[in-house]
């Protein structure tokens, strides 16, 4: 058991905080005061994935037949760690990196990894995530936009929500279902993955005003959306063994943690400039914060290390995201309550944080399904008998 | 970063876990408000347990593995002292139990009825005493560990051992993994309980107010265990000072909970939960409790 980083690992971190340094203008913070999907960040994320393209840093964990280096599963998590607490700078593109093109590498055409795989590796590809439904969240199977298959491809309609980075995205990962012949709503057999140009004719994207930032949630609506037959990802009936080889590679998520511990650093080097540190209270309350974070990166590497040895998944990852949610939540109390003047104009990278935490425990499923799950499958708990 | 065992910890384990399966007492018959096995600690300590952090090629790491592994049974042992403690000071190999005092000598002691010496720390110094046993006078308590107070408190004999932040921080690590133990068995028994337990027809662990609360146990179980472990790795003050103060942070709601899920039968002597949960909250008020450790954890992360 080994709990250091190795000399190689370390400078590698170094390199990829020299490559931040010499890359991120000057202005930087203000630019990603709004968040990944602002105006300002997916404009930037273009230049700085293209960058990062060229420091051969965008796509090191692809293999090296799609243009990667088969970089170790901890190196993939050091350059998450450093860009999320940069501020995640690659904006919308990180779920490319991540899943978007490691799904197609596994299960779409030559012809789709051809489309799709250059304009990612240049870092110039926007995605969108077309999961969320009005009444399908968490529920993810109980989805209702239909694909209803006409010659030469689907004729999509319905209603997706919550969907970030969808004002600036070129193609929708849309999940949708082929409806049953006689109108019921089939099972999880009959959803389908199609790859939609997001300038398609039929497309409506609203975003929502919220607490999050700009462009982080749309709805959109599709209107009788035509979408070629050779746009759909996998078989019929695949879906959902895509949708899980997805999970997979994001089960690690994002190191949400990092982001809290270096803004709880700034808040104590603020505290202590400002003559407010020698107080007890506070040191205890920011040692209680660093708890959390460092509970979470616990967890989380944990699963890193299980994925970096080839471990299958377990539900280990759902306790993981838990104490990610009391870590963001701990350390945004910590700063509401110590720096309030953060919250007041005062310190932009703090507001980006605070609209960070406060999304934590909502993005990429409730937290209290990933309670559910982790009763359910870790402590293996009876499940809750359904309603009839 | 590579969190699998070794072949020698794994070997290590092993072989403690036939020793627990050969002498360990099984879950005691008659109500106790603690377990205290004398004949397994003996048996433990003789086979070398105890000592592993003194042996080349293994370190507090390995002895926290086991500590850890020996918490988690129904009977204590003084295990976390000797094994995790006193390798960092002069005290020689054998010179056992231990029991971990509190500065003023008045207060009562964990395991100081069975000990042989008394580390406390003084002036920044540790200093340890040797234990008369006709000078121990046994406490009664709910706290879950054999605890006493010296009769008299001159003259005693001691002598200097180390520095008290050596012993601290020591002392912090050995915390931390005693609570990773109680704390994984607890969340197993009672997970064990609500699975059997029927009320409204089925099982209360399917009632999801009780699902939740258990997985964040379970959480709060799993995060005190790999800090702790990298604590013991590491020894550092911020690492110990952070795997104890998370641990007694959450003790409070995590006991809560624990006793809750099990109703009136979780306040019986009968169902043996306490001497899990009671170890616990005796652990919680160590070192100046949740507090002391936040503070501890900022300064030596960041400087005063």
């Amino acid at each position: 058991m080994e709990f250091g980083w190795s000399d190689d690992e370390r400078a590698y971190r170094d390199r990829v905080r020299e490559v931040l340094k010499r890359t991120l203008p000057v202005d930087w913070e203000r630019i990603a005061v709004h968040g990944p999907g602002s105006d300002a960040q997916t404009q930037f994320s273009r230049i700085f994935c293209a960058a990062l393209a060229k420091e051969h840093l965008l796509i090191t964990h692809w293999p090296k037949a799609f243009g990667g280096d088969d970089e170790t599963v901890w190196r993939q998590f050091i350059m998450a760690e450093e860009l999320w607490a940069a501020g995640e700078p690659r904006g919308p593109q990180y779920m490319n990196v991540n899943w978007v093109g490691p799904v197609l590498m596994q299960f779409g055409t030559e012809a789709q990894m051809d489309k799709y795989l250059p304009p990612i590796r240049a870092g110039q590809a926007i995605w969108c995530q077309g999961f969320s439904e009005p009444s399908a969240g968490s529920d993810l199977a109980a989805l209702r936009t239909s694909a209803v298959p006409v010659d030469g491809g689907y004729r999509v309609t319905g209603v997706k929500v919550w969907t970030s980075y969808a004002r600036h995205a070129d193609t929708c990962f849309l999940l949708a279902r082929i409806p049953s012949t006689n109108g019921t709503v089939r099972g999880k057999g009959s959803i389908i993955i199609l790859l939609v140009d997001m300038r398609s004719p039929g497309i409506l994207v609203k975003p929502i005003p919220s607490l999050v930032g700009e462009g982080d949630i749309h709805e959109v609506f599709f209107n009788e959306v035509f979408v070629p037959a050779q746009e759909r990802l996998g078989a019929e009936g695949q879906a959902w063994e895509i949708i899980q080889f997805l999970l997979q590679h994001e089960r690690v998520g994002i190191p949400r943690y990092e982001f809290s511990r270096r803004i709880l650093d700034r808040a104590v080097a603020n505290l202590k400039a400002t003559g407010r540190w020698s107080d007890p209270t506070v040191q205890d309350r920011a040692g209680r914060a660093l708890m959390l974070c460092e509970a979470a990166r616990m967890l989380v590497y944990h699963i890193v290390d299980a994925k970096a040895r080839a471990l299958a998944a377990d539900a280990f990852g759902s306790l993981a995201r838990w104490a990610i949610v009391q870590a963001d939540n701990g350390v945004n109390e910590f700063l509401t309550e110590f720096v309030p003047e953060g919250l007041l104009g005062e310190d932009p990278v703090q507001q980006a944080h605070h609209q960070r935490a406060i999304v934590a425990g909502v993005a990429s499923g409730a937290a209290e399904i990933q309670l559910n799950l982790a009763a359910q499958r870790w402590l293996e708990l009876p499940r809750e008998p359904r309603r009839s | 970063m590579n969190f699998a065992l070794t072949e020698d910890q794994m070997s290590t384990l092993a072989g403690l876990d036939q020793l627990i399966d050969a002498v360990a007492p099984p879950a005691p018959t008659e109500p106790c408000p603690f377990y205290h096995s004398a004949n397994f600690d003996r048996a433990v300590a003789e086979a070398g347990y105890l000592d592993i952090a003194r042996e080349d090629g293994f370190g507090a790491l390995d002895a926290a593995l086991i500590t850890e592994r020996l918490a988690r049974l129904p009977c204590v042992i003084e295990a976390a002292a000797s094994s995790i403690v006193a390798p960092a000071l002069a005290i020689p190999a054998g010179t056992r139990p231990l029991a971990l005092g509190a500065t003023d000598l008045r207060h009562a002691s964990r395991f100081l009825p069975v000990a042989q010496v008394l580390l406390i720390e003084r002036h920044d110094q540790a200093l340890m005493i040797e234990v008369d046993q006709a000078n121990v006078e046994p406490v009664e308590t709910l706290m879950a560990y054999p605890y006493g107070r010296l009769k008299t408190r001159e003259p005693l004999k001691t002598r200097v051992v180390g520095d008290g932040a050596t012993l601290r921080r020591r002392w912090r690590i050995a915390l931390a993994v005693e609570a990773a133990g109680c704390m994984a068995a607890g969340v197993a028994q009672v997970v064990e309980y609500v699975k059997t337990r029927q009320a409204f027809g089925r099982p209360l662990g399917a009632f999801q107010a009780v699902q939740h609360r258990l997985a964040m146990a379970a959480e709060i179980a799993e995060s005190t265990k790999w800090l702790a472990w990298r604590a013991a790795w590491s020894d550092s003050e911020d690492d110990a000072a952070l795997a104890a103060g998370f641990a007694q942070a959450r003790i409070a709601s995590l006991t809560y909970d624990l006793h809750q899920f099990c109703g009136a039968m979780g306040l019986t002597l009968e169902f043996p939960l306490h001497l899990w949960t009671y170890r616990l909250r005796a652990l919680a008020g160590e070192l100046g409790g949740a507090s002391a450790q936040g503070r501890a954890a900022a300064i030596a992360t960041w400087g005063s």
